[in-house]
């Protein structure tokens, strides 16, 4: 039996001076799972997914991504670890003043693709979410739900095996969301793990998908 | 990454942020002008110690009771000195004439008194290939030295003056010219960390999705040495374009008559241009230093 893609033993996390984000929480995810993460508004959904990309640091417990125990990477090798994990984020971050082309091409440029490879895969990226004929408009051009398919593009196009989504729908309206949804399937079907964290029930009320739940302080499966 | 796309990340960010670049460039462009214009000024009037210095030579004064048949004997000797280009010898008589010329109208004062009263002298002029105020000074204590010599006399308090003032000159250029270039850094510098506050959540981003900090510097890094690079250049293209008008004018000018000029030694201007990209480079990756942490 293949390892956990991303295990978590008794990972605390502390904002100084008293503030306790979660204690104690253990999770394994399977190569390939989409688990819907939930829990209220300030429960700790985005705290517990930036720790697995390494934009922050547990107060103890250990974290593992493909086997490696994120307390032994150094500064220099968080990078090369970001580059397995596709992060979409509910207020986009994209980059206002370039192309939704280059906003994609990023995640290439840092791995140091090639031009032509990197051009046609953002290329082929940007038909797959739709926005093929918008490649060189500018975000602020698009809607709320094309800005987040050129999010979901760029945290895809170098293929990462793991795809954190912190309240992705959040700031869309219902058939927006659920082309978002349907990407997400899309993404996971082609092998990609997705932790889909959300507070909106409606999206994994009938759905077969494991749900864990974070709520005061602690995971609930 | 490829440095072909920390150079094309590093072009397009000239381009959108032109007007900013431009500015720190003139910032550069104007602090190495003033030294550039010091420098100039300096090498110049250490040229013109050289050779009004040079043109001075030395007199050597023999002592009067100095045989005549050594005379040649002394000539080879002077001559064959390493640093003297040619050495002329005036014996008493001819000193006495040249005195008797010089007093004009009232040469009559010499009358009755013996061309022995002047020394016998050796004229030695410099060459200028080799001539440095030190050694000029070392030739006459050397000279001084030799049992045949009374005295010798070089200019020495007007190069000693000269020296002095060039020394001061050299001495404003080197302190001027290591605050100057410490400006520009320190403009280039602080220019790349306000461009850089501006773009934080852009840098953001960028860790986001995997970039280094190799990757996030390198555009800023290949900015700051251009901005050294140009801005260093266009100031001695300046002041090469100022020398050359400057030298028609010293050329067709009465008072200036048969004084050369010169521009910066080659050695110095590469020097500033390296120094200049050096400090822009060094002061750019300081100043993101802080930015790059995790």
């Amino acid at each position: 039996m293949e390892p956990p893609i991303i295990r978590m033993e008794g990972v605390s996390k502390r904002f100084p001076p008293d503030n306790q984000a979660f204690s104690d929480v253990n999770l394994e995810i399977e190569k390939g799972e989409f688990v819907f993460l939930t829990g209220p508004s300030g429960s700790g959904k985005s705290t517990l997914l930036r720790l697995m990309f390494c934009a922050q640091r547990p107060s103890s417990g250990n974290i593992w991504i493909e086997g490696v125990d994120l307390s032994t990477l150094t500064n220099s090798q968080v990078p090369y670890l970001r580059r397995k994990i596709g992060v979409i984020f509910q207020d986009f971050k994209l980059l206002p003043n370039h192309t939704v082309f280059d906003n994609v091409v990023l995640s290439l440029e840092v791995i140091g693709l090639k031009r032509e490879q990197a051009d046609r895969r953002v290329k082929q990226v940007l038909a797959g979410v739709g926005l093929g004929e918008k490649t060189r408009r500018y975000p602020p051009q698009l809607s709320g739900g094309e800005q987040q398919r050129v999010a979901i593009a760029r945290a895809v196009v170098n293929r990462p095996p793991i795809i954190l989504a912190d309240e992705p729908t959040g700031n869309l309206d219902r058939e927006r969301t659920d082309e978002v949804m349907v990407l997400m399937e899309e993404l996971n079907a082609r092998g990609a793990t997705i932790i889909f964290a959300t507070h909106n029930d409606r999206l994994y009320s009938n759905t077969h998908r494991r749900v864990i739940k974070l709520s005061k302080g602690k995971l609930e499966f | 990454m490829g440095i072909s796309i920390a150079f094309r990340r590093a072009f397009s960010d000239l381009r959108q942020h032109f007007a900013t670049q431009i500015m720190t460039t003139m910032v550069v462009t104007l602090s190495i002008l003033i030294l550039a214009f010091f420098a100039l000024l300096y090498f110049n009037l250490q040229h013109l110690v050289e050779r009004f210095g040079s043109e001075l030579g030395l007199v050597v004064f023999m002592d009067e009771n100095t045989p005549e048949e050594r005379i040649p004997e002394l000539y080879q000797k002077l001559a064959g000195l390493a640093g003297v280009e040619k050495a002329r010898y005036i014996s008493s008589e001819e000193a006495f004439a040249r005195l008797q010329t010089y007093l004009h109208d009232e040469k009559e004062v010499l009358e009755g008194v013996s061309p022995r009263l002047l020394p016998p002298s050796f004229e030695i002029q410099i060459n200028r290939a080799v001539f440095q105020l030190d050694r000029i000074r070392e030739l006459a204590d050397r000279l001084i030295k030799w049992p045949e010599v009374s005295k010798v006399q070089y200019g020495q308090e007007w190069i000693d003056r000269f020296e002095v003032f060039s020394k001061l000159l050299r001495d404003v250029v080197a302190v001027s010219g290591i605050l100057l270039l410490c400006t520009s850094a320190f403009v280039v510098a602080n220019t790349i960390k306000l461009t850089v506050y501006a773009r934080q959540e852009e840098l953001k981003i960028m860790r986001l999705v995997g970039a280094t900090n190799t990757f996030i510097q390198g555009p800023f890094l290949i900015q700051a040495v251009i901005q050294g690079l140009i801005g260093s250049c266009l100031a001695i293209a300046v002041v090469f374009v100022c020398f050359e008008y400057m030298k028609d004018l010293v050329a067709v000018s009465e008072l200036l008559r048969g004084v050369e000029v010169f521009f910066l030694p080659w050695p110095f201007v590469s020097s500033v241009i390296g120094s200049s990209v050096v400090l822009c480079f060094s002061g750019t990756a300081l100043a993101m230093r802080r930015f790059l942490r995790l």
